[in-house]
């Protein structure tokens, strides 16, 4: 009998309630809530894959101008092992993306993951043979940051986004956000449609949900016309 | 370059285009060889090996030199007591497209005579090959692969001619090639696919290592070379 | 297995009767090696390492912690800037060198539209060209003090990072008053600038020059002469001269091996004959004298600072001419002939000569050198080649750390002052 037995909400124990009681959260489950995911977002440790020039700004902001250590993040864990949030800064061509999949695989649970600048969220600047356009396409992101690169206030506001999300988390949804199948390690996050949506124009865009007439997942790339 | 366009726009989405000179001049103006020591004395030593001498930029001596002998006068280049060009300063490929052929250029540099000279050798599409120079200059070791990696040009006697910046499996050609699309011949689903199929343990081949152990039994080149043929590429 | 002889001097030496001395009890003797099987470990540090300075793979072969082979791998940063720059015009390549070396973006800039306007022909503003000057060596400081506060922290010295990030901070300032952008600066523009400098910019900059020299001065003091770090420097990864230059060494990392070649000094551009300034040469070409030549090299970039600002003459900024830069603002919203220039030079660019060009610069790194090669009225470059100073120098790196610790390997690392944005481009 697992965790997942005695939380109510979850498992055959939804309603014949656990340890805590059947049905939604009750007053204790949410004081519980409240501090861990207090605990969880003030002492979040980075996990720094910094490639580019916004790994120059994320030094920056861990720097004393701008200070990190005043959101419980100035130990910057180098190893995946013992990091809480995945601070992507910088470009990711496809000879680096396996490393950056295999560094969030060895991330243990709860992990975050931050795409800070515009190579990391969409390609950037570089719509080219050789940069992965979004590393959305490889792991699940939380927070987009925009700019390129983004003035240490704006990584700031991204942190403090995940900050805030952590707030809203829950043990008794931390099953569904959080699992992982095994099957998945080291595969592509998205699919093959959802990478050809998320790597054409405007593919990440909350407002297009589909590509205008469609692109066709073959293995011959398209013509070289931006417009097609 | 000077057709109608349709807007500006279209001109930056173009991209590169062929060259449509008959016979290219190089640029620059004719140049007198006096001008410069190396290349009078490149002259005067193998006069039938340099095409052309041109001077660009204003001050640029350029030397169009045959391929095939381009290793017997950068060994010149180097030793001889007016010349002592010591330092390779770049190696790097051009492509025009459009069937011309593809070039090597050297950039070289004299620290005890501080004079510069740049060396063109034209490579025909079918035949691009040259002599390697990492046996004069060992600057000439990496920058000799990247030509490789980006151009195709096969350089005779490198010691370690693979890949340098792109992986080592690529199989979408070389990039910087005329004909070579911006964003690649596969598409961004494919490009992803092979990216995270990369075994990054790859590099571990046992010719990198002196002693001959393998702790982690890394697969020797041939191995590799014979997966690569037979298996799924 | 081999045997060694180790001598142990314990207390002094005891003289005996026939004035030789007493041989104590327990020295000298041979320790043999004891037989056990040994293999050489393959330890792999990076691409996502924090002290590799970037996205660099070092594959080493290890017997115990002493480095036999070390293989760099790199190609985890290639964005392809050389084939992007194929596809856009001359003044829209200018964003594309911020992104190479960001440590130093002010210096691509201007190395890229030095090469441009020699490839064209264009002489720039007497103005300009000091600016260029001002920015270049403001750039230089800012690629130096990030070497240092990396390197230091590679050695385990937190605080000269700290401060040298403090510094640049104020550079950051600097760059964001004069181009909006604190890293990606985008600054020059075939020509000339993007912009002249603001009010009270070269005040700015005079108010650093005062205070920064102390900040040097208290990094000097706690580093320079600090016995851990001379025992982590010295004597490591040195490089002959004769070597460094066949190698392709530039920059302080050849100066460091005793070799007097800066480019301002050997081929001058943009007058740097007329400064008066001193460029630090070395003697051993370790880690040591690397770290002295570029601390010396940042007092002097100070001085030549100083001149430049004492020299800055008024006048344009851009070179007047309405087929290379743009007319101003009002111009163009007022002067039909104005406005028809703004468009051309905007939507198709400004056609080049037929040829090729190669400068060369002193980049804070070493020799940086743009190359470009154009068609007959080509607006776009059919070929853009970056030298990356980096790129060469790296390679030297499985030459210099053979038979050193892995320790030493991050230092020797650390003091060859490599970007990955420039050497993978």
């Amino acid at each position: 009998m697992g965790l997942k037995d005695v939380l109510p909400g979850s498992g055959p124990s939804a309603t014949s309630g656990g340890i805590f009681g059947a049905g939604s959260p009750t007053f204790l489950t949410s004081k519980v809530d409240w501090i861990i995911n207090w605990g969880r977002r003030n002492s979040l440790w980075p996990m720094p894959f910094g490639t580019a020039c916004c790994a120059i700004e994320m030094m920056a902001s861990a720097a004393s101008n701008y200070d990190l250590a005043r959101f419980g993040m100035e130990r910057m864990s180098f190893s995946p092992r013992q990091a809480d949030v995945l601070i992507c800064a910088g470009r990711v061509p496809y000879k680096l993306a396996p490393v950056l999949r295999r560094i969030w695989d060895q991330m243990p649970q709860p992990k975050w993951c931050i795409s800070m600048g515009a190579c990391a969220s969409s390609g950037g600047v570089f719509d080219v043979y050789s940069m992965v356009q979004g590393i959305d396409t490889i792991i699940p992101v939380d927070v987009y940051i925009p700019g390129c690169p983004p003035r240490p206030e704006g990584l700031i506001y991204g942190l403090m986004m995940i900050q805030e999300k952590i707030r809203q988390e829950s043990l008794t949804k931390h099953f569904e956000h959080r699992a992982e199948d095994p099957a998945l390690v080291a595969l592509p996050r998205a699919s093959d449609l959802e990478v050809v949506g998320l790597t054409g124009p405007f593919g990440n865009s909350t407002q297009q949900e589909q590509l205008t007439g469609g692109v066709a997942v073959r293995a011959e790339s398209p013509s070289d016309d931006l417009l097609s | 370059m000077t057709e109608e366009k349709k807007s500006g726009l279209d001109a930056i989405d173009e991209g590169p285009t062929a060259s449509d000179a008959a016979t290219p001049t190089g640029g620059g103006t004719a140049g007198d060889p006096a001008d410069h020591a190396s290349v009078q004395g490149l002259m005067a030593q193998f006069s039938d090996a340099v095409m052309r001498h041109r001077v660009n930029a204003g001050d640029q001596h350029v030397v169009w030199i045959d391929a095939a002998r381009s290793h017997e006068m950068l060994t010149w280049l180097r030793d001889d007591p007016d010349q002592l060009y010591d330092m390779m300063s770049d190696v790097t490929g051009l492509d025009y497209g459009g069937g011309r052929p593809v070039e090597v250029v050297y950039q070289m540099y004299s620290t005890t005579h501080k004079h510069i000279l740049r060396l063109r050798c034209e490579l025909p599409l079918d035949a691009l090959e040259i002599d390697s120079v990492c046996d004069l200059w060992k600057s000439a070791n990496w920058l000799e692969r990247e030509v490789y990696d980006l151009f195709g040009v096969t350089f005779k006697g490198h010691p370690d001619l693979r890949r340098i910046l792109m992986p080592d499996d690529y199989a979408e050609g070389h990039p910087l090639r005329k004909d070579f699309p911006l964003r690649g011949r596969f598409s961004r689903a494919e490009q992803t696919r092979r990216a995270l199929n990369q075994e990054v343990e790859r590099y571990y081949l046992a010719e990198d290592l002196d002693t001959g152990l393998v702790p982690q039994e890394a697969p020797t080149a041939e191995v590799r070379r014979a997966e690569d043929a037979g298996g799924d590429l | 297995m081999s045997q060694k002889t180790l001598e142990i001097n314990v207390g002094r030496q005891e003289m005996g009767a026939d004035g030789l001395p007493v041989p104590s009890p327990i020295a000298p003797f041979d320790i043999p090696e004891p037989d056990i099987g040994t293999e050489h470990m393959l330890i792999n540090i990076g691409p996502q390492h924090p002290a590799t300075h970037g996205v660099l793979r070092l594959v080493c072969e290890l017997d115990g912690e002493t480095v036999k082979k070390v293989v760099p791998h790199i190609g985890y940063l290639h964005s392809s800037f050389e084939k992007l720059g194929e596809y856009r015009t001359w003044n829209q390549i200018v964003p594309l060198t911020d992104r190479m070396d960001y440590l130093a973006p002010l210096i691509y800039n201007c190395a890229y539209v030095m090469s441009v306007e020699k490839l064209m022909g264009i002489e720039v503003t007497e103005r300009c060209k000091v600016v260029r000057v001002i920015l270049m060596e403001l750039d230089r400081i800012f690629g130096h003090l990030l070497w240092l506060g990396t390197t230091a922290i590679d050695v385990g010295a937190f605080t000269p990072f700290l401060y040298s990030f403090q510094e640049r901070e104020r550079i950051y300032k600097m760059h964001e008053s004069l181009t909006g952008a604190r890293i990606t600066t985008s600054a020059t523009r075939v020509g000339g600038m993007m912009a002249d400098l603001p009010e009270g910019w070269i005040d700015q900059l005079k108010h650093f020059l005062d205070t920064f020299p102390d900040t040097l001065a208290e990094v000097h003091h706690l580093l320079t002469g600090n016995l851990i770090h001379i025992g982590r420097t010295q004597g490591i990864g040195a490089i002959s001269a004769a070597d460094a230059i066949n190698y392709g060494f530039t920059g302080p990392n050849l100066r460091a091996s005793g070799v007097d070649y800066d480019l301002r000094k050997d081929r001058p551009y943009y007058d740097y004959e007329t400064y008066d300034f001193e460029v630090p040469v070395g003697e051993h070409g370790d880690c040591y004298d690397r770290y002295l030549c570029r601390m010396e090299e940042m007092k002097q970039s100070v001085s030549l600072l100083r001149q430049a600002i004492d020299r800055l003459p008024g006048g344009p900024i851009n070179v007047e001419d309405p087929n290379i830069s743009l007319p101003s603002k009002t111009d163009a919203m007022s002067d039909m002939e104005s406005m028809i220039h703004h468009f051309k030079l905007i939507t198709d660019g400004i056609p080049a000569p037929e040829g090729d060009c190669y400068l060369g610069i002193e980049a804070s790194k070493g020799e940086l050198g743009m190359y470009l090669v154009a068609e007959e009225g080509s607006t776009k470059p059919i070929r853009w080649r970056v030298r990356p100073p980096s790129f060469v120098n790296l390679s030297v790196i499985p030459k210099l750390a053979e038979g050193h610790l892995v320790s030493d390997l991050i230092m020797i690392n650390a003091s060859l002052d490599i970007v990955l944005g420039e050497i993978d481009r």
